[in-house]
């Protein structure tokens, strides 16, 4: 039963064009554009105020098209028109694979997670809200 | 008439009942944040004697020897008093010669992530560097440093005790081992429980009668400091401290034509620093206590920033800012109260509101802050 209903999970989003990002772990959360699927997940699992962190990224592209080629990772709380203090870096693991290192959330609130997918075409960008309390 | 007497002196002689404000889950919540305090701490690994008790002792002595300094009359703690916590009481510093920042206290120094106002050093040791050679405070150098160490013999030998070795040839090195020895003594300052972290623990066993002994009026503070005033975003956790920097309003102005750009210009030295944890005087071989020196960023915003102080033992280190230009807790609430937006260097960032606080909500958020400190000796 199970088994069926991943497929037909599988097969709806076959019909919708999309694809499953390789992301090893279980994501934090699944977002896309209109060319791409991302899936990301925080090591640690859990983010604490003022301790740095990293992001596992995975994105693929949709209509069987290509991953995107390179990734850009920020963040930043929008209500205090404020980013971090620190620049993540970005090491690619497997082709739409990545790493990003030195984050670091410094005050509890709402914060929003920005990923800019580049490939062909134009840069898309993603993003998440993430409540830190 | 004599009822209304024998009323009226009830009232002044019988102590106020106790009395816990009605705080909601998610006040708790963000009360509960600021504790358990001591905070649990691991020895530093960029520092191989963070920790060590020789290395402790040694530094304690370091830390009171005048023959340190360049004429052998100033002490690390000719400005860092202890009967002072740890700091010097005056609005800015002054040693050979006088320094635009205040003093501050090192009382729970080894939470830092940043240190100094300005963050130029991501280190304790490389923080303890340089106070040594800076020719307006202790103006000496490492061959004068060494040369103590190497002929004191009492020195010598704590040093072979703490370090496993007799101080080598190298100047430079012995400098950073006493920085690093002296950075092993402050790691052990840490201020005491205060009447915050009694009500604040007997919340969190759920003794309501505990912690009605908390002063309402500190109560009242409290409410202020994590709702309406949004002073914990910034003075968050156990320490009271995000680690990082703001811009509150105070003017850097240091002299006719001259700026203090604190943040801005601690990244510029921090990144030209021959001591930071990117450099070879870093003993930690994983290089993971790097990780904020390799991410940190240089931003428009960062002028006029300074570090966000620990709000712990606040009552007793007076006076405030980075330049000291606030004599006390009240006048610290009322620049808060009354904060000119125009004097922000944030780029439209938007935390600090004026708060327009009442008399009554000034003292009790002075209470508050009075009750993060521990008692005064009597």
């Amino acid at each position: 039963m199970k088994r069926l209903l991943a497929g037909a999970l599988l097969a709806a989003a076959d019909l919708c064009g999309a694809c499953e990002p390789a992301l090893e772990g279980a994501p934090l959360a699944r977002i896309d554009s209109p060319r791409y699927v991302l899936a990301f997940r925080t090591e640690p699992a859990r983010v604490a105020v003022g301790e740095h962190f990293a992001l596992l990224v995975a994105a693929c592209g949709k209509d069987n098209g290509e991953p995107p080629s390179e990734l850009r990772v920020d963040a930043h709380m929008p209500a205090h028109r404020h980013g971090m203090n620190y620049a993540a870096s970005v090491e690619p693991l497997a082709p739409g694979r990545w790493r990003a290192e030195g984050l670091l959330f410094h005050m509890p609130g709402d914060w929003e997670f920005l990923f800019d997918l580049r490939g062909a075409g134009p840069t898309e960008r993603l993003s998440y809200p993430y409540r830190l309390e | 008439m004599i009822r209304r007497s024998l009323l009226a002196l009830l009232c002044v002689a019988a102590p106020a009942a106790a009395e816990l404000l009605p705080f909601t889950d998610a006040e708790v919540r963000r009360i509960l944040s600021h504790g358990p305090w001591p905070m649990a701490w691991t020895p530093d690994p960029s520092n191989r004697v963070s920790g060590n008790a020789a290395a402790i002792a040694l530094g304690r002595e370091l830390f009171f020897e005048p023959r340190l300094s360049g004429d052998g009359s100033v002490r690390c703690a000719s400005c860092h008093i202890e009967a002072r916590a740890w700091q010097d009481g005056r609005a800015t510093a002054a040693a050979f010669a006088p320094l635009e920042r205040n003093t501050p206290s090192v009382h729970n120094v080894r939470f830092n992530r940043w240190f100094g106002w300005d963050g130029a050093h991501d280190s304790l040791w490389a923080q303890s560097i340089r106070p040594l050679l800076d020719p307006r405070e202790m103006r000496s150098d490492a061959a004068r440093v060494a040369r103590l160490l190497r002929e004191d013999a009492a020195l010598r030998a704590r040093y072979e005790t703490a370090f496993g070795a007799a101080p080598p040839d190298d100047d430079e090195a012995v400098l950073v081992d006493a920085a690093k020895a002296l950075a092993a003594f402050q790691e052990t300052l840490v201020t005491g429980r205060t009447p915050f972290d009694e009500f604040r623990d007997a919340l969190a066993r759920g003794d309501r009668d505990a912690a009605a002994r908390y002063p309402l009026a500190a109560q009242r503070g409290l409410r202020i400091f994590i709702g309406k005033g949004n002073c914990s975003v910034c003075h968050f956790g156990p320490n009271f401290a995000n680690g990082e920097f703001a811009d509150i309003g105070v003017p850097f102005f240091v002299a006719r034509g001259a700026v203090d750009s604190g943040r801005h210009g601690g990244i510029r030295a921090l990144k030209a620093s021959r001591y930071n944890l990117l450099s070879r005087w870093n003993d930690d071989p994983t290089r993971r206590t790097a990780a904020k020196t390799r991410h940190v960023i240089a931003q428009h915003r960062n002028f006029g920033e300074f570090r966000v102080p620990s709000l712990r033992n606040v009552a007793l280190t007076a006076p405030y800012m980075h330049n000291g230009r606030l004599a006390t807790l009240h006048d610290v609430a009322r620049h808060y109260s009354e904060i000119d937006l125009d004097r922000l260097h944030a780029d439209g960032e938007r935390i600090l509101q004026p708060l327009h606080l009442d008399a009554r909500e000034i003292d009790d958020l002075v209470a508050f802050l009075e009750s993060l400190s521990e008692a005064r000796a009597p």
